[in-house]
């Protein structure tokens, strides 16, 4: 992670957890806000707010480009906040652009993560994107154009900017810097001024200039990214940002113009904890852009009982500043926890009535969030290696629990008062167990909200039609769990929309709806999770299917043998995609195949079902947790393995060397009941040394699967029992363990390691060879 | 205190005995010496690859250094030794005959081995010449590498078959 600050990298995690959540909240909003072909006022300000967040910290990690690029796009939602009306002309273009910046910025975090990340180019965004926001002031509505010339909506001007730079931290010699960034604007900028004035002739400023940071007023002779681009490239400039656009008609001198004073009552959202040391931040934040602060009550950070009366009724801040207020008001608005703001007593004029409204809607808004808001309050994110370790912990307790209640030495002792103690510890290990699962648990709609987008983006480029819906969104799932499932599931919803659902006008001539649908649900079933994937498409094709197979010699019988099953089947074989064409989105003949890989390896299964012309469904089966499995434990030679019990039909001795029928090259079978079932010697399968080679003297387990059924041959059962997965060590991922059918290990009780097999593997391995 | 402790450490190896044969570990990488463990056989590991320990909690695999250099193998006896080390992220056991030292080592005192020919069966970092005794000091790199890297360059958790 070279590019970032090392002093920053602490902060790196949480930067990417925070913008990642941000990001996703946007696209909720912009779907939902697409479909209804309307924007809110409420929906404009929770935009603004994630971008104004996404700019603030992405420029607090030193990531310009990205902070650049939120800048812009909060700089459009800015207009549009000032002026609703302005949506009408640019409603798609701007949709489609504030996706493409969410995907860049999604983009810039997953880059981030890993160590040669270097920021893409953003120029192109940029560009669009003010092209955008200048159309959209140029655009003139006719309410900006009759708003009152006192007061214009200040970003609606393309008059005189204003921006504040900051100088990095100990360059020295501020006010010679900030002289030389005025010299190098000359050329870009026209009617350029500055404050403070003549910064080198008075070296005193340099502390001003240090804290204040150094504001330059300008008119752009170009673009305004020219001018962007020159502070940018300016030597020590830390960061800067573009206060207001002041009126054109405004004369520069205007701040020393007369004071006004303005009251504010501000309360904080509930149960954020320490108001009193949030409403002296929020102070702090003020003292920069007020004059004359002062607020009831006074010195809040002194005293933390004061934080009831701040609860009750409000924090009061005086202030008093020369122009419009808006600028604070914003200030107050976004502020960390705050929930809402009133104004006391308001100064007449035009700029009062409009912000009168603008806190109208905001008190509406967070009255409206205000319960959403309580109960996040509530959650805290924790860093998920801490989950896993709390995991791992319990683990060891289930474990150490059963290794001191079962201890060897109290063999043949009666301890009433003993069984008793741990009787109660079994309990209490038994609940913390069940309270560590249920920490882990998510619900599943994340990943449904990101099909959304998917669904939205392939229909507009693919020009289909598509409707997503969603049931059972609150189900939950582990988190490693849900975040395997991700990629699959992607796969999927992009391959029932590219392959599955048809064009509009064949659909329609199909008697079909216009629009197709993609319904996705998750349901719990026991101790699986079920989630279909469901279309209302073409189906699969069962002949093209076939013919594919055929042409890649994939058949080892005669087609017409082939049941429907096994032919939906083969589509999630290795190389296998029935689109001629491969398209930008699906059919690179990897597809399906890969989704039952990721699915296989949290120990999920696919299945599919079809119907031509009415759609196809994939349901896909995931056991909910994977930590802990219900086994029986299997004695091969020295080494003790577990067989989860989900899998076990019935184990038996055999009795009749007859059952036993050997095939031409050797390999055993078993008939059971009219059945034929192959036989996986365990010890020759693990070659486990010192093990029972008799079948007559061993015991047989019948396994089923999904990928077939086998008998497995073990030295003796030993019993069933709990035990918690462990996986094996990265060490020996060459070695492929797990493709050979164990799925990890398990330390027992008396602290030796026990081998979990893996019977989908196990057998389906046999399949293969 | 990392730089006590670093100081404390450089330039000073682990030594043990494997077949007669006197080796050393940078003491960097050495977390702890333990007696033999229970070992779980594992399948479809190379035969020096003896298993996985149970190491308080931890799956640690451990390797039998008499077969990884080719040496004949011999019982474990009350002398035999698991020594923990931690390399990159991993641990690793490594089982050898006999813990002998640990020893200082000047920088005057070590000498490269030859690299005549370059072989995947080379581990040596440096010899050092104690005056009464040498010491082969094992390269942990070299040593792991079969196991990490799959072999040339192939990119590892590669499945046959």
């Amino acid at each position: 992670m070279s590019y970032i600050d090392p002093s920053m990298e602490g902060m790196l995690d949480t930067f990417l957890f925070e913008t990642g959540a941000l990001l996703d909240q946007l696209d909720e909003i912009l779907l939902a806000c697409e479909k209804t072909k309307s924007i809110s006022t409420e929906h404009i300000n929770e935009i603004f707010r994630i971008m104004h967040t996404t700019k603030g910290s992405a420029a607090m990690m030193g990531l310009e480009s990205m902070s650049a690029l939120a800048h812009t796009v909060e700089d459009i939602f800015f207009i549009l906040r000032e002026d609703p009306a302005r949506m009408q002309s640019v409603n798609e273009e701007l949709f489609d652009l504030v996706f493409q910046a969410s995907d860049y910025l999604r983009g810039e975090i997953d880059g981030l993560q890993s160590d040669d990340y270097q920021p893409a180019d953003t120029k192109e965004m940029l560009q669009k994107l003010e092209a955008l926001a200048a159309a959209m002031k140029g655009g003139e509505s006719p309410a900006a154009a009759a708003a009152p010339v006192q007061a214009p909506p200040p970003a609606a001007s393309e008059g005189v900017r204003m921006i504040r730079v900051f100088f990095e931290d100990g360059c020295q010699m501020e006010n010679i810097r900030a002289f030389m960034l005025l010299n190098q604007l000359k050329d870009v900028c026209e009617e350029l001024d500055s404050e403070p004035q003549n910064p080198e002739s008075d070296p005193n400023c340099a502390p001003g200039i240090v804290k204040n940071g150094f504001i330059i007023k300008f008119k752009p002779a170009g673009s305004l990214e020219d001018v962007h681009r020159v502070i940018e490239s300016a030597l020590n400039v830390k960061s800067y940002e573009e206060i207001s656009a002041l009126p054109p008609s405004q004369p520069f001198t205007a701040p020393t113009a007369a004071l006004q004073e303005y009251t504010v009552r501000v309360f904080f959202e509930d149960g954020c904890q320490m108001e009193n040391i949030r409403a002296f931040m929020l102070l702090n934040q003020l003292k920069d852009v007020c004059e004359e602060l002062e607020s009831d009550p006074q010195n809040p950070e002194a005293d933390s009982s004061l934080c009831k009366q701040i609860i009750d009724n409000g924090f009061i801040i005086k202030f008093k500043c020369a122009g419009s207020p808006d600028d604070i008001y914003r200030l107050i608005e976004n502020a960390i926890n705050v929930k809402s703001y009133e104004k006391l007593d308001k100064p007449a004029g035009p700029a009062a009535t409009q912000s009168t409204q603008a806190a109208g809607q905001t008190g509406a808004g967070g009255g409206a969030g205000a319960a959403p808001k309580a109960a996040k309050q509530s959650l805290i994110s924790v860093n998920q290696s801490k989950l896993d370790h709390l995991m791992d912990l319990v683990g060891e307790i289930v474990t150490a629990e059963s290794m001191v209640s079962a201890n060897p030495d109290l063999r043949g002792m009666k301890l009433e008062n003993f069984s008793k103690s741990t009787r109660e510890l079994r309990k209490l290990t038994d609940e913390l167990q069940d309270v560590v699962m249920s920490m882990r648990m998510v619900p599943i709609s994340g990943v449904f909200q990101k099909m959304q987008r998917i669904v939205r983006d392939m229909c507009k480029k693919l020009g289909k039609e598509a409707e997503l819906v969603t049931n059972g969104g609150d189900t939950e799932v582990d988190k490693t769990i849900n975040d395997s499932i991700n990629d699959p599931f992607m796969h999927m919803v992009r391959n029932s929309v590219d392959h599955g659902i048809e064009m509009p006008e064949d659909r329609v001539r199909a008697g079909k709806p216009r629009a197709g649908k993609v319904t996705l649900s998750a349901q719990n079933a026991g101790s699986e999770i079920i989630i279909t994937i469901a279309d209302d498409g073409a189906g699969l094709d069962r002949d093209k299917i076939l013919a594919k197979a055929k042409k890649n010699g994939m058949l080892t019988k005669s087609e017409k043998d082939y049941t429907d099953k096994e032919i939906y089947g083969m589509i999630m074989l290795p190389g296998f995609s029935t689109n001629e064409n491969v398209t930008e989105f699906s059919g690179r003949g990897v597809g399906m195949d890969v989704v039952r890989k990721n699915l296989e390896s949290v120990g999920g299964t696919v299945t599919v079902e079809s119907k031509q012309g009415e759609g196809s469904v994939f349901t896909i089966k995931i056991p909910l947790t994977l930590a802990i499995v219900d086994g029986m434990g299997l004695m091969v030679g020295e080494q003790l393995y577990i067989l989860p019990i989900s899998s076990i039909r019935q184990s038996f001795k055999v009795s009749d060397s007859a059952q036993v029928i050997h095939d031409t090259d050797g390999s055993e079978m078993i008939l059971l009941r009219g059945q034929c079932y192959p036989v996986i010697r365990l010890h020759k399968a693990f070659d486990a040394p010192g093990a029972v080679s008799d079948l007559n003297e061993g015991i047989l387990v019948l396994t089923e699967t999904d990928r077939g059924t086998a008998c497995l041959f073990a030295d003796e059962l030993i019993g069933e029992q709990q035990v918690v997965v462990k996986p094996f060590p990265p060490y020996l991922a060459k070695y492929g363990i797990k493709e050979r059918g164990l799925s990890g290990c398990s330390i027992m009780g008396d602290g030796t390691i026990s081998l979990i097999i893996d019977c989908v593997n196990l057998i389906g391995g046999l399949e293969g060879r | 205190m990392n730089e006590y402790k670093k100081s404390s450490l450089e330039g000073r190896y682990l030594t043990f005995y494997v077949d007669g044969e006197l080796y050393g570990l940078e003491l960097s990488h050495v977390i702890e010496i333990v007696s033999t463990q229970p070992t779980a056989h594992l399948p479809h590991v190379p035969a020096y690859m003896r298993g996985v320990i149970n190491l308080r909690g931890r799956i640690v695999p451990v390797l039998d250094v008499r077969l990884k250099l080719k040496k004949p193998a011999k019982a474990d006896d009350e002398k035999t030794c698991f020594i923990i080390v931690a390399y990159n992220d991993f641990r690793v056991g490594v089982i050898v005959d006999e813990v002998a030292e640990v020893c200082s080592v000047a920088d005057h005192q070590l000498s490269e081995p030859p690299l005549q020919q370059l072989s995947d069966e080379k581990y040596l970092q440096s010899i050092a010449d104690l005056g009464d005794r040498v010491v082969r000091n094992l390269d942990c790199e070299r040593f792991f590498a079969a196991d990490l890297y799959a072999d040339g360059i192939r990119p590892a958790s590669q499945e046959e078959g």
